[in-house]
């Protein structure tokens, strides 16, 4: 048994553990603890960095089997650690002066960090599960962690009942894959499959785990939870949610889809390229008439949805290659606009669409850089987001689903409105108060390496595209 | 040194960034220089290139996505060399106006240099990915530009632009995408396709019946074509001066440019069975736009409308899919560019002083402001295809060009010829002579270098290619033909019954027009 795969996942663990006991002492001096915090947050971060930069060319196997180490699954940690790089540092802007505690917040963060982890690497169904679990549990207290703000509550409440729902078919789908395979090793089930394709039980089981998997990537039809929960939760625990639970379900979706649910294939562009058809124009058109920003951005997040899928439906190694190159644009762009909206939504006091009347005049660079990631959102070139779009775009026509590229281009221009008219309120509105805005150091810098970022992989797309073609050759 | 064009924009744009917002002059000179060294790169490669020579020259080529096919490639031909060559005259006069601008300068520059080096990007790219990219990209500082800097009804200008932008760009993409999967050759170079295509003997004929207007509507949308234009006039009633300039002036051009190089170049026989609808909507949008200009009280909307009306004589050039016409269209895009830019300027000079830019609140400008009188006259005259000017000769090709094929369609144009003198004489006559109206009494002429450099640049090009075309056609027509040849495009042609008849005269034409055109004009004057 080769432990030392997972180093990525003990250092998580470590830092986990050093946070707790450190939670212990119960410092008298709460700027002191909050030093401490950063820094051994920030010391964890590059340290499971490094260590997956160490592991990721390996591929290999741990605990019998049911843990994989590959160069796919390291491509999804490294979009997991950026992810909870920005969110930790959205805590931050989000918490301080909001809240007196907010300690929890930030274990609970490295819990779902560890399961994100844990579940990108799942070789059988129930790590997948528990995997999974770790993640939804962890959602369940972060998404309700503004306890007092009945809001905050509904939408708690609502992802947990739903994400319940969604475990709960999850798990009866593994149940019924166990019956028909007796086994719920990933190699086990794939070859049970293979022999015996039109075995209702595996098939149904198939769907089922499908199913529980659309509900974390926020696919049509189990996308219903996304704008409510967004809207209410906190704006750290949303982009979390946003990046990194959406990251996982495709992770997952296309790890059981190409390594055990083989004789889907045949039927994986029809089924994907309708569901992809239904995501893209929900979240497209429910996006129009939005006045809260973050509720706008739970569409728009199941119109990149959409997107990710027309990529499975188009599968293949360009198709996969084209939604890892996706999701971390996706990323890049999603963590740069939830940044903005912590900060901005502190500073306005407002989450509205309208509080943001004369940004572009308080504060230039936050308005600059907003705009830019709106833009890539969008799809604008030389932005990561448009690289991601045209990727997708084209191994779709490639595979021959011209119908589907047609629909997915001019959802773009449906998509350019609702993002354009943030823009419109920030540059075009006179501000309601005059005074500028200023920026702590550490956000401003983020900001800006994100910004850069998301030039960068819009203009020099090869190391990323290179990435990605490289990752996705593991799971064929 | 073609690298070289976009990257000094674009990368002054962020190095202006550094600049401190108070240093007015620093930012000035700064934006000038960016915009002035790559306006002398392209003279050079102007006085560089050799005419004789078939296919792109200068060209450079750096592998950027190999696995896709996606090359960095660069190059010119007489084409996209008289775009350029466009581009940089429109963008040097157009530093001019924007250091005009008081508010907020030094966004205002970081935009010009974007939407600059964006512009650069998409007449010396070769490979269909940075086409698109350049192109969608020029979205980016236009939208704050209009946000900030424009005037009444922004907001619904600014939105109604940039949608139909994209959504026609987003269905030229998904044409080119298409393109790049019929053509077979995992590339999306035009040398490698036009090569790998030419041994094939081009695409399947349907395919190109589906492709092609795919991108004809796509990019239709950017070339403010009849019935998809109807963002451009209010989207100039709206922008700041500068952006009017290199909007109409520049990016107005990038829709027929890249109809040209995809559509023209790959699917000639697409566009020979698009092309009498095309013409079609070319017609109606020549008098369409023609008559609504004569209903503008509004100068800035009358200039728009009359620049929907031009894009018609473009359109009806690339539907003809003559040497001829194609040659005409071309040379048409440089003189229209010219011409309209001169006249944002100038009007965005009376609007930026008087806040007024209705026709009637003008009157006898002539004498107190003799100097941009004389412009606004000679630019309005050349618009109406005066000849001594190059929208003169180039409007004559594509009539010439076009008539074979198109006949009523030619006459239509010519009625819209009609029609646009009346409302140009008819702005000349309110704004610049009749009553002088004593509220613009302190009202001042354009004075001194920076305020008269982007008229006597622009004017000056006009007149220059106006008495010598050559100086351009002979770049251009070698392009043209370089275009046509493709196989697929002759058996086209010739196969139609009506080109068959016409092949006989054009030689001729063209003789008597590139070799004497001056003669020709004195005659017909």
């Amino acid at each position: 048994m080769n432990l030392l795969l997972l180093t990525p996942e003990w250092v998580v663990l470590g830092v986990l553990a050093l946070l707790t006991f450190f939670e212990l002492f119960q410092f008298k001096d709460e700027a002191f603890y909050k030093k401490v915090r950063n820094l051994l947050q920030l010391g964890g971060l590059l340290a499971a960095f490094a260590a997956l930069l160490c592991i990721e060319p390996k591929a290999g196997t741990a605990f019998g089997g049911t843990y994989i180490s590959d160069p796919f699954a390291a491509f999804f940690k490294f979009i997991f650690l950026l992810a909870a790089g920005a969110v930790i540092q959205m805590s931050r802007e989000f918490f301080d002066q909001r809240l007196e505690r907010s300690h929890e917040f930030f274990l609970v963060l490295w819990v779902v960090l560890a399961g994100f982890f844990l579940l990108v690497s799942a070789n059988d169904f129930l790590v997948l599960f528990l995997a999974l679990e770790t993640v939804t549990l962890g959602f369940y207290i972060l998404n309700a962690y503004l306890k007092n703000d009945p809001v905050v509550i509904e939408a708690g409440m609502k992802y947990f009942i739903l994400g319940s729902l969604a475990s709960a078919v999850l798990i009866f789908g593994i149940s019924l894959i166990y019956a028909a395979a007796g086994s719920t090793l990933f190699p086990d089930v794939r070859a049970s499959f293979v022999n015996d394709p039109q075995n209702p039980l595996l098939v149904t089981g198939a769907l089922m785990v499908l199913a529980g998997l659309f509900f974390k990537a926020g696919v049509f039809p189990f996308q219903l939870w996304i704008p409510d929960v967004y809207e209410g939760a906190p704006t750290p625990a949303a982009a979390f949610l946003s990046v990194a639970s959406k990251a996982a379900g495709f992770a997952a979706i296309l790890r059981v889809l190409y390594t055990v649910f083989l004789p889907l294939e045949d039927k994986r562009a029809l089924l994907f390229g309708t569901l992809a058809l239904l995501t893209l124009l929900y979240g497209a058109l429910g996006a129009l008439r939005q006045t809260q920003i973050k509720r706008l951005f739970g569409y728009s997040s199941i119109s990149h949805a959409g997107y990710l899928l027309i990529g499975v439906a188009a599968g293949r190694e360009v198709g996969v290659a084209a939604i890892l190159f996706y999701l971390s644009a996706y990323a890049l762009t999603t963590l740069t606009i939830f940044l903005v909206i912590a900060i901005a939504g502190r500073e306005l006091g407002s989450d509205r669409i309208d509080a943001y009347r004369g940004l572009g005049r308080r504060s230039p660079f936050l308005a600059g850089i907003f705009f830019l990631a709106l833009l890539s959102s969008a799809g604008v070139p030389p932005l990561a987001g448009f690289t991601g779009k045209f990727l997708v775009l084209l191994a779709a026509v490639r595979q021959g689903l011209t119908p589907l590229a047609l629909v997915g281009s001019l959802a773009v221009a449906i998509s350019l409105y609702y993002y354009l008219a943030i823009v419109r309120v920030m540059y075009f509105a006179p501000p309601s108060r005059e005074e500028p805005i200023t920026l702590c150091p550490a956000s401003k810098g983020m900001l800006l390496a994100l910004a850069a970022a998301l030039v960068a992989a819009g203009f020099f797309q090869g190391p990323l595209l290179g990435a990605a073609e490289h990752a996705a050759q593991y799971l064929f | 040194m073609i690298v070289l064009l976009p990257w000094i924009p674009l990368a002054g744009a962020l190095l202006l960034l550094l600049i401190p917002a108070n240093h007015e002059r620093a930012l000035k000179n700064f934006a000038l220089a960016a915009t002035a060294v790559p306006c002398a790169l392209t003279l050079a490669l102007c006085a560089l290139f050799k005419p004789s020579l078939a296919g792109f020259q200068f060209v450079v080529t750096h592998a950027w996505l190999p696995s896709l096919g996606i090359h960095y490639r660069l190059g010119l031909d007489g084409i996209n060399l008289t775009l350029c060559l466009l581009h940089a005259l429109v963008s040097l006069a157009s530093v001019f106006t924007a250091c005009w601008a008081k508010e907020r300068l030094k966004e205002y520059l970081f935009y010009f240099l974007l939407l600059t080096g964006a512009l650069y990007g998409v007449f010396t790219s070769l490979d269909l990915f940075f086409l698109y990219l350049f192109c969608e990209m020029t979205l980016i500082p236009v939208f704050p530009m209009i946000g900030v800097w424009g005037s009444k009804n922004k907001e619904y200008g600014a939105m109604k632009m940039a949608l139909f932008i994209t959504a026609g760009a987003m269905l030229a993409l998904f044409g080119i995408l298409f393109f790049y999967r019929e053509a077979g050759l995992n590339s999306f170079d035009l040398i490698t396709l036009a090569e790998g295509l030419h041994a094939r003997g081009g695409l399947a004929p349907e395919t190109q019946r589906l492709i092609a207007p795919l991108i004809i509507l796509g990019f239709g949308v950017m070339a403010a074509l009849w019935p998809l234009h109807s963002w451009a006039p209010i989207g100039c009633s709206v922008s700041p001066t500068t952006l009017n300039m290199m909007h109409a002036g520049v990016m107005e051009k990038v829709g027929p440019y890249l109809i040209l190089r995809v559509a023209v170049a790959f699917m000639p026989e697409g566009v020979t069975a698009a092309g009498p609808w095309l013409s079609v909507l070319a017609g109606i949008g020549i008098l369409y736009a023609g008559f609504a200009a004569i209903r503008q009280k509004d100068l800035l909307f009358m200039t728009g409308f009359a620049s929907v009306s031009h894009a018609g004589y473009l359109m009806l050039g690339l539907a003809a899919m003559t040497t001829l016409s194609l040659s005409g269209a071309v040379l048409l895009m440089f003189a229209h560019g010219l011409m309209a830019a001169c006249a944002f300027a100038g009007i965005g000079f009376l609007y930026e002083r008087t806040h007024i830019r209705t026709l009637n609140d003008f009157g006898g400008l002539a004498k107190q402001l003799p100097f941009l009188s004389i412009c606004l006259i000679m630019t309005f005259m050349a618009a109406i295809g005066l000849p001594g000017f190059a929208n003169f000769v180039s409007e004559l090709l594509v009539f010439i060009g076009s008539w074979n094929r198109f006949p009523a369609v030619v006459v239509m144009a010519v009625i819209g010829v009609l029609v646009s003198s009346i409302y140009f004489l008819r702005a000349i006559k309110e704004v610049c002579f009749g009553q002088p109206n004593p509220r613009w009494a302190a009202l001042k002429d354009a004075a001194g270098f920076v305020e008269r450099f982007p008229f006597i640049l622009l004017l000056a090009a006009l007149l220059v290619f106006g008495i010598w075309p050559n100086g351009l056609l002979r770049l251009i027509e070698p392009a043209v033909g370089g275009l046509l040849s493709f196989p697929e495009a002759r058996t086209a042609l010739s196969a139609a019954p009506f080109e068959r008849k016409a092949a006989l005269p054009f030689p001729e034409a063209r003789t008597a027009l590139s070799a004497a055109p001056f003669e020709r004009k004195a005659a017909l004057r």
